[in-house]
């Protein structure tokens, strides 16, 4: 009961947080509205993907160093597939693709039983190399109708489509998993391997369900950024990192069982937030990486403190 | 947080007030910078010319700097924000032609001037300021050929195959080529633009004992006078860029004749000057405007001189020597080594 309530009050506090933040930019810039809602919602979108996944395979007690890797090769498979066909059975393609990926990273942990962090590191490079070899340079297309799926608003002014997007893609993959015999599996795998296999769960075969998810959700985050681009780029972006920091901020335990998929998504806004404020405040940029580091470290701190306290009680 | 947050309202009050109390007769123009690639010497004096270079601008009040190492998508997030903080104009290094576009269109809609610096996008209406890459080739064979008296064997050390500025300075190394049928190009090799890969070309190369006469490099120079001088091999005229590094040698490598082509990242500080005459309504025809390389040589009394003038000991060693361009920059080397935009202490 109290892992409950703790798991909420740290989601709520971030929900706090990401409201403070967001009065905050609009006292600093007082034109700041739906636009700039919809800027904060697009620029999130790769980096919730990459974060939804990883908080997956942390939850299982493992992590992807792959998940920025994995992204490359979806982006460029999309902006290579869909200037020479039709972008619906691309974007399914790219899927299979992104799933397929992850489960190689999970087949191989678990056959293998080589450490996760030194397989997806190793795949990290596999990965990063297969994006080359799709795509030496950017380039290629991808469909209009991609493109205009992240843009804008929706219904009405103030509903980011990116934001739905995010909201549909993690929960349409996400929700029927967790309350499934799976998504209890994983939470149980991720709290005590041992007492999980005693309990009749099959160990390897969560794991490399948990990694598959996770590669579907890389093939969503390589699909919103040839979205946003409207190019693939074969170079891995900045989302490995990002993601596991948006997956502690958000409250996942890194040695896995605890912890959900909502709590990184809202931290993942708020990351991208504090970005626009240090830009809105023309804070210098060498700074603004001290900063960044600096709020995350603190977040955690005051969420621990304040999380043992209520436990102590 | 209440504190925080009246702190905030505080600042973003007397920052509104302080903009109002600068009114002198001057326009107030905040401009916005993007750039993707940090830690790097050319780029870290692009934005040191671009601060230089508002600082000197009266018109330019605040100057704000998105510069970090990220892809196509951050460097968007980083337009929007720029767009989001109200800027007069974007000048960006673009990460990429083609994938900044949705930001750039939102930009020019809200009558947001574009300037992309050393390399195009291809968003309608932004204007691109770079180095002439296809002069800058021309210039540096056309020297190597003239030093060889137009008959000769040269070694090609080009940079990355399909890389557009590569690809433009080939076609300058082949106008220059044209211009003097008695050279022949006996070795042509791609070093990638890594001094460690175009050392040990030079250094298979020499190994061949077949004799040449010159080298033309794409950039790649100090080293190629290193591999010279460990392996024992005479040395032959070298054209290279104007890195610290190969300047140096020029002044002081005992027999070398060579000469560098100025690259400089201060192109940047034009892009700031660019962007501001646009927004006072002075925009130049055309929408590309390319700034002309400049040659320095050292086998002549006054190109010795101009080399020994533009080192100073407190440039940073990792960037390109020269420091200014020439009818586009205004702010002085004191200036551009400080590094501190408008409003900066």
């Amino acid at each position: 009961m109290s892992v409950a309530i703790r798991k909420h009050a740290w989601v709520m506090g971030l929900a706090v947080l990401l409201m403070v933040l967001l009065t905050i930019t609009k006292l600093i810039q007082p034109t700041f509205g739906a636009s700039g809602l919809e800027s904060i919602a697009r620029a999130a979108l790769p980096f919730a993907f990459a974060t939804a996944g990883m908080a997956v395979v942390v939850i299982v007690g493992g992590i992807d160093l792959s998940v920025a890797s994995m992204m490359a090769v979806c982006a460029v498979t999309a902006a290579v597939l869909m200037e020479r066909m039709a972008g619906v059975p691309a974007l399914f393609i790219v899927l299979g693709v992104g799933f397929l990926m992850g489960l190689i990273n999970g087949l191989l942990i678990v056959v293998t039983r080589v450490p996760d962090i030194v397989v997806t590191l190793a795949m990290l490079f596999v990965w990063e190399g297969v994006a080359l070899l799709i795509l030496e340079t950017p380039g290629g297309a991808t469909a209009d109708w991609l493109e205009q799926a992240i843009r804008g608003h929706f219904l009405f002014n103030g509903l980011p489509k990116a934001l739905l997007v995010i909201a549909f893609g993690i929960a349409v993959v996400w929700l029927p998993i967790r309350r499934s015999k799976l998504g209890l599996s994983i939470y149980a795998t991720g709290s005590d391997e041992l007492a999980a296999f005693r309990s009749g769960i099959s160990v390897g075969r969560t794991k490399i369900a948990a990694y598959a998810i996770c590669g579907l959700f890389c093939a969503m985050g390589g699909l919103s950024l040839a979205a946003l681009t409207g190019i693939g780029e074969p170079v891995p972006g900045p989302y490995l990192m990002a993601s596991v920091a948006a997956v502690v901020l958000g409250g996942v335990v890194l040695g896995g069982g605890k912890g959900g998929l909502l709590g990184p998504i809202i931290a993942v806004f708020i990351l991208r937030i504090i970005r626009t404020i240090l830009t809105l405040l023309a804070v210098d940029p060498n700074v603004t990486t001290i900063i960044e580091g600096t709020i995350m470290v603190l977040v955690v701190m005051l969420g621990t403190a304040a999380s043992l306290k209520g436990a102590r009680r | 947080m209440k504190n925080l947050l009246y702190g905030v309202a505080a600042l973003a009050v007397s920052a509104s007030l302080s903009t109002v109390a600068m009114a002198d007769g001057h326009k107030q123009y905040t401009i916005g910078v993007s750039n993707t690639v940090q830690g790097n010497g050319w780029r870290e004096q692009m934005i040191c010319a671009m601060r230089a270079q508002a600082l000197v601008e009266a018109d330019v009040t605040n100057l704000i700097v998105a510069h970090r190492n990220t892809d196509s998508a951050g460097q968007l997030e980083d337009i929007n924000n720029l767009i989001e903080a109200g800027v007069d104009a974007i000048v960006l290094n673009p990460s990429n032609p083609d994938a900044l576009n949705s930001a750039l269109e939102k930009a020019m809609a809200q009558d947001i001037v574009v300037v992309a610096v050393d390399a195009g996008v291809s968003a309608e209406g932004a204007y691109i300021l770079s180095n002439n890459q296809e002069e800058y080739a021309y210039l540096g064979a056309k020297w190597l050929f003239e030093q060889l008296g137009g008959k000769g064997d040269v070694v090609y050390m080009r940079g990355i195959a399909g890389v557009s500025a590569d690809t433009d300075r080939d076609n300058g190394f082949k106008r220059a080529l044209a211009e003097h049928p008695d050279i022949n190009v006996v070795h042509e090799v791609f070093t990638g633009w890594q001094q460690d890969q175009g050392k040990q070309q030079i250094f298979d190369y020499l190994a061949t004992g077949i004799p040449f006469d010159g080298v033309w490099t794409s950039g790649i120079d100090n080293v190629i006078v290193d591999a010279f001088t460990e392996s024992g091999a005479p040395l032959v005229p070298i054209v290279g860029a104007d890195n610290a590094g190969f300047v140096q040698y020029l002044t002081e490598v005992e027999g070398l004749n060579g000469a560098a082509v100025t690259n400089p990242g201060s192109v940047g500080g034009a892009g700031i000057a660019l962007a501001v005459d646009i927004l006072n309504g002075k925009a130049p025809e055309n929408k590309t405007v390319l700034v002309d390389p400049v040659l320095w040589e050292n086998s002549t009394d006054a190109g010795r001189e101009t080399i020994t003038a533009a080192q100073n000991p407190n440039l940073d060693p990792e960037w390109p020597v020269s420091v200014t361009v020439p009818g586009w920059t205004d702010y002085t080397m004191e200036q551009i080594i400080d590094c501190k935009g408008p409003g900066e202490g």
